[in-house]
């Protein structure tokens, strides 16, 4: 069976991204904020929530505190499972370009 | 300004406490027995309610330090109830917890989980009430005329106290099945 967070969601996609560098949550926020253009803002809960099933899966792991929060980076399974996602992504892409060329044509 | 009220709904709960916000609110304090404090307030204030089972230190401190980094004042609420209280100053666009389905539909989840689990739990404790003693006594069906009535009204207030086990059950056996149609409109 295909595991329970694949395909990846825009929120759980945007997260490891974010976590190619270690970032504690608020800053995950900000960058996925700043990544896609204003378009996609996490909210606490939802970010919370995220945080908590991709440390469960070891897609991330803490890798330290600044005071009070934890520090998050992404795991070795987790940069295999964004280009396991970024496969799947070319290869819809590609299929966009095939239907681009027919139209022209 | 305190105002008492009892809820067995947590989004009429929300709903209700924002209502007293828009009137130029805040929320102070939330006690066990349902009695909401406010005071006055210039700003606008908005709530959201969560719902978390149990965390233990580690996790509350972890989930709580989240929320506050994104602006949202924890209010402790009544101890067993599960329910998370937060406040914040009104923000356009700022104002949810949850920002996608997902994290929409596992809140439902959880919302049925706790119906399920205390819902069982009233059922098994009506279930142990109500099997070896009646709801009246015996002998109050061989009296007769205003006695029995007397006796009959007497004894109501204690039937009604006794059957609430059974009405917490279907009430949480409700709220479970409205979690669970809100639930199935989030999932993927």
């Amino acid at each position: 069976m295909k595991h329970p967070l694949l395909p990846l969601s825009e929120t759980m996609h945007y997260i490891l991204l974010a976590l190619r560098e270690p970032l504690h949550g608020y800053a995950v926020m900000q960058k996925i904020e700043e990544m896609s253009e204003g378009s996609v803002v996490l909210a606490a809960g939802t970010l919370y929530g995220a945080i908590e099933n991709l440390n469960k899966h070891g897609w991330i792991e803490p890798v330290g505190k600044s005071g009070r929060r934890k520090i998050y980076g992404i795991t070795a399974e987790g940069l295999n499972v964004l280009k396991v996602e970024q496969e799947r992504l070319l290869h819809i892409l590609s299929l966009y370009k095939g239907s681009d060329s027919d139209e022209k044509v | 300004m305190k105002r008492f009220k009892v809820f067995f709904d947590i989004e009429k709960e929300e709903r209700w406490l924002n209502e007293q916000l828009q009137q130029g609110y805040r929320c102070t304090a939330i006690s066990g027995l349902g009695i909401y404090t406010f005071e006055k307030t210039d700003q606008r204030y908005v709530m959201r309610l969560d719902y978390q089972g149990r965390l233990n230190k580690g996790e509350f401190d972890d989930y709580k330090a989240m929320y506050e980094d994104f602006g949202w004042e924890y209010l402790s609420g009544p101890a067993l109830s599960g329910i998370r209280y937060w406040q914040k100053e009104a923000a356009e666009g700022r104002d949810v917890i949850f920002s996608d389905r997902q994290s929409k539909g596992s809140y439902y989840k959880r919302l049925m989980n706790y119906s399920l689990w205390l819902g069982m739990l009233c059922l098994f404790y009506s279930l142990m009430l109500y099997q070896d003693s009646n709801l009246y006594h015996e002998g109050l069906w061989s009296m007769e005329g205003a006695l029995f009535w007397k006796a009959f009204l007497f004894e109501t207030p204690f039937v009604l106290l006794k059957l609430l086990p059974a009405l917490m059950a279907v009430l949480l056996g409700i709220s479970y099945y409205q979690a669970y149609r809100k639930y199935s409109l989030f999932k993927v």
